[in-house]
């Protein structure tokens, strides 16, 4: 029989800890600049692609990071800061790639439709503007916005696997079941927190200079309700192991 | 490990994972995929039937992480139950991906056109028995490349997840990279070779799509085409960045040697990014002085 309330108050820090991770998983949407369908055309400014998706990519690739250094290292800020610059790699990498085709393969200028100028260059913005669009590319705001958005997302994720890992570490568990179990909790918990703030997003968004982004409280709020339930579940199953 | 062996191991990596780069966004292109084939779906609606496959089982990644997923998986029982060659399990695991996935092709292709028939949108079996092949063909290149990856690092590289979870992660990421970089060169330049190259597509050009080719009507072969000469390769050239530098800076730093190191790859991670911050920088720079302004300021004039 599994005692269940022991397992919940011996593991209540790291349920806090992986309810923390998934609040930041959610704010870090938030910062990554996604312009859905529309971006793809060049009709909006941002990455041609869905929030769910990209935030997901920039995130599991941090978790594929600080999986591999939490291997080698017990030290929580070092498998932290792996994860972060995995997604935050990712992200970059993503985004400049995607300037290129904007720029070379397309032929426009990055430009924001949201602001008159670019908070961090003072840039002007509106002139770029094609016609008939919602801004194209990625200035420099949404791009600075996506490595945030990479930090935190990565940062999160690596907290739940850590915290996932660190709950189920017994002298009697198989490691590798362990890490399975703990890795696809991360992925999930991952993607539910990827989901609920694409409620406030709506398919597009700039970047933290866009006036959807502060909506975040909302979607980090509904988060924490989720990923608390989420992390109780969790660390039953790993816990029970 | 070595070094070395490492070191070259990773370059292999970063090699399969830009040729799986380049087929994910030409698979993507061929059968028409992902946010670009919002423009194809819309088209009949405009009035404007056309010979171009139209699948979109779903977002790319999802699509990507379900054939890496389902051919990890197969990899990783023939390998462990069976004992069969990484090298043979991998071309199955592939192989049964690509059929999944031409499975989910022919059903989204069926599907789309004929829920346009009141738009007079004809559903072209030619078209059927050509392209689903080539895209499958594409996948099985995407799926053995992203199992190459994966079985490297699970096996040589010791990564402690196990490789069908690896597979799928590996898989979101390509399609979320597909989907960001490749697809734009689709779904913003190639769709819309009608109008003024240097522009955004204006909105009131939704759904007017090119639908003549270079001869004869276009269909899925000529956009990929067209989308092998820039985006294909720079998709690849992305995802091989991804896979080769978050794993450099964990190599060339290797945080198994102590914590210093450890944090010695967290601050080469964050100078690439900080390069790459300033490369766009640049790159915005010269674009708005090479194109210039779309509207006069109202102010100044």
């Amino acid at each position: 029989m599994i005692d269940i309330a022991g397992i919940l108050i011996d593991n209540i820090l790291y349920v806090l800890l992986i309810t923390l991770g998934g609040a930041l998983i959610s704010l870090s949407v938030h910062f990554v600049p996604v312009g859905g369908a529309p971006a793809a055309m060049a009709q909006a400014t941002g990455i041609g692609t869905g929030t769910v998706q990209l935030a997901a990519g920039a995130g599991l690739t941090g978790l594929v990071a600080a999986g591999a250094v939490m291997q080698v290292s017990n030290s929580l800020p070092l498998v932290l800061a792996a994860g972060a610059v995995g997604a935050m790699i990712m992200m970059s990498v993503t985004m400049i790639v995607g300037t290129w085709v904007y720029v070379y393969g397309v032929g426009c200028p990055p430009a924001s439709a949201k602001v008159k100028y670019d908070p961090i260059t003072k840039d002007r913005q509106d002139l770029y503007v094609s016609q008939g669009t919602e801004g194209h590319g990625l200035p420099t705001v949404s791009y600075v916005s996506g490595v945030l958005g990479g930090l935190f997302g990565g940062l999160g994720g690596s907290l739940v696997y850590h915290s996932l890992i660190t709950a189920g570490m017994g002298p009697d568990v198989v490691m590798s079941n362990l890490i399975g179990l703990a890795s696809v909790f991360a992925v999930g918990i991952f993607f539910v927190n990827a989901v609920i703030p694409s409620y406030n997003i709506g398919g597009t968004i700039e970047g933290f200079h866009d006036p959807k982004f502060k909506k975040w409280p909302k979607a980090v709020f509904s988060s924490l309700i989720a990923t608390f339930m989420c992390a109780l579940v969790a660390v039953l199953a790993i816990g029970g192991l | 490990m070595e070094p070395l062996i490492s070191m070259g191991v990773l370059a292999l990596m970063g090699a399969a994972a830009t040729v799986a780069g380049a087929s994910e966004d030409l698979e993507s292109d061929v059968g028409s995929q992902s946010n670009p084939n919002s423009q194809v779906q819309l088209a009949p609606q405009m009035m404007y039937p056309h010979r171009i496959y139209n699948k979109a089982i779903s977002g790319e990644p999802p699509s990507n992480a379900l054939m890496c997923a389902v051919g990890g998986t197969t990899a990783t029982v023939l390998m462990s139950a069976y004992n069969m060659s990484p090298v043979f399990a991998i071309a199955m695991g592939a192989l049964i991906a690509a059929l999944v996935h031409g499975t989910y092709s022919v059903t989204a292709f069926l599907g789309r056109p004929t829920s346009q028939k009141r738009f007079k949108q004809p559903v072209y079996l030619d078209i059927l028995w050509s392209h689903t092949p080539v895209i499958m063909g594409y996948s099985y290149i995407t799926t053995f490349c992203i199992l190459v990856i994966s079985y490297l690092m699970v096996s040589v590289l010791g990564h402690p997840f196990p490789l069908p979870l690896i597979a799928f992660i590996w898989g979101i990421t390509i399609g979320a990279i597909g989907s960001s970089t490749g697809d734009v060169h689709y779904g913003a330049e190639r769709e819309f070779q009608s109008v003024e190259f240097g522009a955004g597509l204006n909105a009131a050009n939704s759904g007017n799509i090119v639908r003549k080719g270079e001869s004869g009507l276009r269909n899925g072969f000529d956009n990929s085409w067209f989308c092998a000469k820039f985006g294909g390769p720079v998709t690849g050239i992305a995802f091989g960045m991804v896979v080769f530098l978050s794993g450099w800076v964990t190599t060339v730093f290797d945080p198994a040697k102590g914590i210093a190191i450890g944090w010695l790859s967290v601050i080469a991670g964050v100078i690439l990014v900080l390069i790459m911050i300033l490369w766009n920088r640049k790159i915005e720079v010269a674009a708005r002085a090479a194109y210039g302004p779309y509207k006069e300021d109202e102010v100044a004039a």
